[in-house]
């Protein structure tokens, strides 16, 4: 006879506010097979899970139930305590009367009942539970981090310091990303290529970091502390280990004239090219679409002059498996394009703001680019339409951010801080030109931060008007702009020669898919989520998987900086033992009932069902049966649910566990 | 499929299965479009019973979407008030419901086998198999293969209790009585029911 304990926590007053706590210990008490029940204000503190080992032994428990908040949150909590208390922390199960019950009802006297029959399934539930031995598997300790910008650097650099080796896996042809991009950062106006190349270089130099630029994840497989990563490592028609990145190809290719996407398209490149002069790796790429070898079968200058002949036009697409123990996704970002409504979505654009027409308005990174001194102008404010400088320039905030009737709903939290930057980049380089910033509100959180939007006013004379913009158009070589001003009251109308646009940050394109490869969740805007908003804000709920930087929801730089070195601390943890403990949520065959028809072998996609023959003392084969490598099993239970015979159960979630639910309903 | 029927025979008016979003599965296996066939093929046999198929509802929600598992639970609470208690809503009372899912579980080995051989298919998106599902093919297909079996398997378990004219065979499981008939010579065929002449009833064999 099982001997159960039931604790119902109170959850400070989120449960006991709307269920009746004493009267579901009450009638939980008198339950068959329950030997205690009580309820507890905490049970989660120390003197709670006190109360639980205590009880344990004073009581001589044989199963725990705690009716309290998901076990998401405190499964593990529980089951730890209930292990120190000398029992199998699988003889212990959660019932969720807080999500579930509590917080969803209003009614008490309806909320308690339920409170009864939740925990009540979970006694029955928990009488069936079995001793499930733990599961010890080995840690690869090795890392993989997606994505070669700021975020990915800072991890990779992080981990690799550590003495364990970093697969760096970056899609566009050089590391460096949007931070690259950047001219001068806030709030302290240094330079963003002095602080980032350094790092850049770092990486490549490093013994303990593996960089494949140009590639792609393909597909992940595996489980925390091991993985089995496929990179695809697109052709880049130079081969990386002759080329000594002389330059001398770029110079002589005939193709000029291609808009290099590093300088948001309005710098040209060839088609050989990196794609801006401190690239890492500084090996150049062949851009096959515009290339006239590849389109005509012609030309081949850059094979020529190549002196140590690293030119390779027949090099293919490889694919490269990397077995790793933990993953960092820092994909980071991309910015809102207002001309295009993508397909299927259900985000819409701003036609009324001419982006993509009217070529003097630009978004946030072009103008970046324009102030950078390694960029397309040499640092120079100049209108990509005629190469004027700009007198009158007006910035606008909040393009697609905070903007719920278009579908974004965030804020995006650089702009406000960007933006004064910009106003400030403006002043210094044209002095007799005025910036005006249409805003809803200025949000400068963070040190330092308001001062500098202060400065940007006070000292650099950008004017700031609070207002949205309602429409703008061309007019001669003006953009017309025309807003109001709440403030005070009237419409305000500018003949601006530029207008700068702070469009809203968006996860980058293929998220998603990305997302699906490594089997984590994203929320509607495809923004990865974390396993927890306050407590666990760089993990994915996919155990081993972490989360750095802007892919994650919109960051600044210190941020995205500090999330990554989290997340090289979170693999490291990982890393500092040999062996982890696996969830012995596991199938397994029951060998008398089994046929040997091996459907469940033909269902399972992780290969962990083997033939098993079954000899007498003679050694006369009797069966062949299937047989569950606890090892390789993933615990999705498809062969249970396929097994004709019902010989297959997942341990921690057979059938007879999930009847005995159904029924105590 | 035999978790929801158990339920559902146990009085539960509705049964509720969450999802991770086609795609985004955290396990290899891809189970739940696997799941996504199951409940089709689920809620064709509660309409062969008689039973509202709505009472099964099968939606994406992944593990970050609170917001739209309360919304979904609150449409499906509302809309299950509107289908009533179960039975009740269908016009069958305790015990007919009771037997015709007892029927079911009876054959729910055999219901395995079909879905095994026959409908295991596997789409890409949501539409494939609301398609598939719908087609005339796959209904005649389960018209066929699982229909006829279904209903012998009831008239069956209805006789288990005891020995029945076509007439009261009928107004107990609500089957046209000529399809009775039809059902009743074919189990006879089958050696699973015999016409009992003293009796001018069917019973069991």
């Amino acid at each position: 006879m099982s001997r159960i304990g039931v604790f119902i926590c109170h959850c400070g007053e989120n449960i006991s506010r709307t269920v009746d706590v004493e009267r579901v210990a009450a009638q939980v008490g008198n339950m068959p097979g329950v030997a205690f029940a009580t309820d507890y204000k905490y049970m989660c503190s120390d003197p709670g899970q006190t109360l639980l080992k205590k009880t344990i032994q004073e009581q001589k428990l044989s199963h725990v139930v705690v009716a309290a908040c998901s076990p998401r949150m405190h499964e593990k909590t529980f089951r730890k305590a209930v292990e120190s208390a000398g029992l199998n922390p699988f003889l212990c199960e959660m019932a969720n009367i807080r999500e579930h019950c509590s917080w969803v009802h209003e009614n008490r006297e309806e909320a308690t009942v339920k409170a009864i029959e939740i925990v009540g399934m979970m006694v029955e539930r928990v009488k069936k539970n079995r001793v499930l031995p733990a599961i010890t598997v080995p840690v690869t300790k090795r890392s993989l981090v997606i994505g070669g910008g700021i975020a990915g650097i800072q991890a990779a650099l992080d981990i690799a310091d550590c003495g364990h080796e970093v697969i760096l896996v970056e899609r566009e042809p050089s590391i460096g990303g949007h931070m690259a991009q950047l001219s001068e950062t806030f709030p302290t106006l240094d330079c963003s290529q002095c602080i980032m190349t350094p790092k850049m270089v770092d990486v490549a130099n490093h013994p303990k970091i593996k960089l494949y630029t140009f590639s792609e994840i393909e597909l992940v497989e595996g489980y925390i502390g091991n993985f089995q990563v496929t990179i695809k490592k697109k052709a880049r028609s130079v081969d990386e280990d002759t080329c000594t990145g002389c330059g001398v190809c770029m110079t002589k290719c005939p193709q000029k004239k291609i808009p290099n996407k590093f300088d948001q398209n309005i710098g040209m490149r060839t088609a050989i090219y990196v794609p801006f002069p401190q690239a890492v790796p500084n090996t150049p790429v062949i851009d096959r679409d515009n290339c006239t070898w590849f389109k005509s079968g012609k030309c081949g200058v850059c094979q020529k002059v190549c002196g140590p002949g690293a030119v390779d036009f027949e090099q293919q697409d490889r694919l490269i498996v990397e077995a790793v123990g933990a993953i960092v996704v820092a994909t980071g970002f991309d910015l809102y394009t207002i001309d295009e409504k993508p397909k299927g979505s259900p985000i819409k654009g701003y036609g009324e703001f001419g982006h993509g027409k009217i070529p003097d308005v630009i978004d946030g990174m072009t103008f970046e680019r324009l102030a950078s001194a390694s960029g397309p102008t040499g640092g120079r404010i100049l209108r990509p339409s005629d190469g004027k400088e700009p007198k009158q320039i007006v910035f606008i905030q909040c393009i697609g951010s905070r903007a719920r009737e278009k579908g974004i709903s965030y804020c995006s939290k650089v702009c406000c801080m960007y933006t004064a930057k910009h106003t400030m980049l403006y002043h210094h380089k044209v002095h007799d030109g005025q910036a005006y910033v249409f805003f809803m509100d200025a949000r400068t959180p963070g040190k330092s931060y308001d001062e500098f939007w202060r400065r940007s006013i006070e000292e650099e004379e950008a004017v700031y008007i609070r207002g949205m913009v309602s429409r703008l158009y061309q007019k001669g070589d003006k953009i017309v702009v025309m807003g109001s001003d709440i403030a005070v009251g009237v419409q305000v109308e500018i003949e601006a020669d530029m207008v700068v646009l702070a469009t809203a940050v968006m996860p980058q394109k293929g998220a998603d898919t990305l997302a699906q490869k490594l089997g984590i969740s994203y929320d509607k805007y495809h923004f990865y989520s974390e396993a927890h908003a306050k407590l666990r804000p760089v993990e994915c709920a996919t155990a081993g998987i972490y989360l750095a930087g802007a892919c994650q929801g919109p960051k600044d730089i210190p941020e995205t900086v500090s999330q990554a070195s989290a997340a090289a601390a979170k693999v490291m943890t990982l890393f500092s033992k040999d062996k982890m403990e696996r969830e012995p949520i596991v199938a397994r065959v029951r060998e008398a009932g089994c046929v040997g028809c091996f459907a469940c072998k033909k269902v399972c996609a992780y290969g962990a069902v083997e033939e098993k023959e079954i000899r007498d003392r003679q050694g006369n084969l009797i069966k062949v049966v299937a047989y569950v490598n606890p090892g390789v099993c993933g615990g999705c239970g498809t062969c249970q649910a396929t097994c004709p015979s019902k010989s297959v159960e997942l341990d921690g979630y057979t059938d007879e566990q999930i009847v005995a639910m159904i029924e105590a309903l | 499929m035999a978790f929801v029927l158990r339920a559902l025979a146990n009085g539960s008016d509705g049964v509720f299965i969450g999802g991770c979003w086609l795609g985004e599965c955290h396990y290899v296996t891809e189970g739940n479009y696997d799941a996504l066939s199951m409940m089709h093929l689920t809620r064709k046999v509660l309409e062969l019973i008689g039973v509202n198929p709505g009472r099964l509802r099968l939606e994406w929600i992944s593990g970050s979407e609170g917001m739209r598992y309360a919304e979904v639970m609150n449409d499906f609470g509302r809309q299950l008030k509107g289908f009533g208690p179960i039975g009740e809503g269908e016009g069958l009372d305790r015990t007919a419901l009771k037997l015709k899912f007892l029927a079911v579980k009876k054959i729910l080995p055999y219901l395995k086998l079909v879905e095994r051989e026959r409908l295991r298919v596997r789409f890409k998106t949501e539409e494939e198999y609301d398609n598939y599902f719908g087609s005339d093919e796959v209904n005649s297909l389960i018209r066929e293969l699982v229909g006829e079996k279904l209903a012998i398997s009831q008239i069956t378990t209805l006789l288990a209790t005891s020995p029945l004219s076509t007439r009261e065979i009928s107004d107990s499981l609500r089957i046209k009585p000529a399809e009775v008939s039809r059902h009743l010579n074919s189990a006879a065929r089958q050696g699973l029911v015999r016409y009992d002449e003293s009796q001018k009833r069917y019973a069991i064999a």
